[in-house]
């Protein structure tokens, strides 16, 4: 059992194919949630896998540099930028039209 | 017994981060999403460990689920979002999303298991990357990153002003914008420690 486990060590194509499925978990939330915030957190988990996929190449390509790891903190740092915008707009929003759904925003002033 | 223990440990991971995302898409109650995805990025932040990338992963701990996730349930209950019950999606958008994301995940999940990523440098992952990190950040060579680094401090500085401004009260549109009183003389404000101190005074005299 040890043995078995031992051999089937995860590689490089484990990793990438974990952080695809969770990047489609992402896309199939941002499709079909209609809550403005549920969408932001459809892209979160997006942003979190690309994070992840960056981490990734840099162990299994180039494990003596951190270049990727740099990406991952630059994804991080945009990350919270939008979300610190989305926020704010979606406060603004709900304040004027009372509602975050996305499916009634189709106008660009009341 | 290591390279066990490592296979177990990448598999729960991965196990843990797939079922919650799962959830944090499907949950009908926003809330109970956002705390999903907390424990989505915490699996991420175990799975960074594994990828030796120590610092890395408290950076994640120290942003995503301490700042992110709680901006977010800023964003739900400033919104009512949870008390809205999120309506659930028809049955044809679910079905849509499905299709659309099983394509994605069959397209880049084939090429990515066939495609074979050749090694390209030497050795072994660096001990303290945390150091290498903060050199390269701040390197002003060809290599470093100095110049991205300066943006993205730019950036969040914008997204915090534009994030004030966005946010802020705005006056209906038949009143004239004030500055909130803090002009002397613009607007009477009744400061509660003022009261105080003139009621303090009367009962002194």
């Amino acid at each position: 059992m040890i043995d078995f486990l031992a051999r089937h060590n995860p590689g490089v194509s484990h990793w990438l194919v974990l952080s695809a499925v969770l990047f489609s978990i992402g896309l199939y939330g941002l499709l079909t949630r209609r809550n403005a915030v549920g969408i932001l957190m459809a892209v979160e988990l997006m942003l979190n896998s690309a994070a992840l996929n960056f981490v990734v190449f840099n162990r299994f390509v180039m494990p003596a540099s951190v270049d990727g790891q740099i990406m991952a903190i630059f994804v991080i740092a945009v990350a919270a930028a939008e979300v610190v915008v989305g926020m704010a707009i979606f406060v603004a929003l709900f304040r004027c039209r009372a509602t975050i759904d996305v499916n009634r925003m189709n106008t660009m002033r009341d | 017994m290591t390279q066990a223990v490592y296979t177990i440990l990448f598999y729960l991971l991965a196990a843990m981060a797939v079922v919650l995302a799962l959830a944090v898409v499907n949950a009908r109650r926003l809330l109970r999403a956002a705390i999903y995805l907390m424990g989505v990025l915490a699996a991420s932040a175990g799975l960074y460990v594994m990828l030796s990338a120590e610092f890395l992963a408290g950076i994640q701990v120290l942003v995503y689920v301490g700042g992110i996730v709680v901006l977010i349930v800023f964003a739900i209950m400033l919104t009512r979002s949870a008390e809205l019950l999120e309506d659930d999606p028809s049955l044809h958008r679910k079905i849509a999303g499905a299709i659309a994301s099983i394509l994605f995940l069959a397209v880049t999940g084939g090429i990515l298991w066939t495609t074979p990523f050749a090694r390209l440098g030497a050795g072994g992952p660096a001990g303290d990357s945390a150091r290498l990190i903060g050199q390269k950040l701040l390197d002003t060579g060809s290599a470093g990153y100095v110049l991205p680094f300066e943006l993205i401090s730019l950036l969040l500085l914008a997204a915090a002003i534009g994030g004030i401004v966005v946010a802020r009260k705005t006056p209906p549109p038949d009143q004239p914008f004030t500055s909130g009183g803090d002009r002397p003389g613009e607007a009477e404000v009744q400061l509660p420690l003022r009261q105080n101190n003139v009621r303090g005074n009367g009962g002194a005299s």
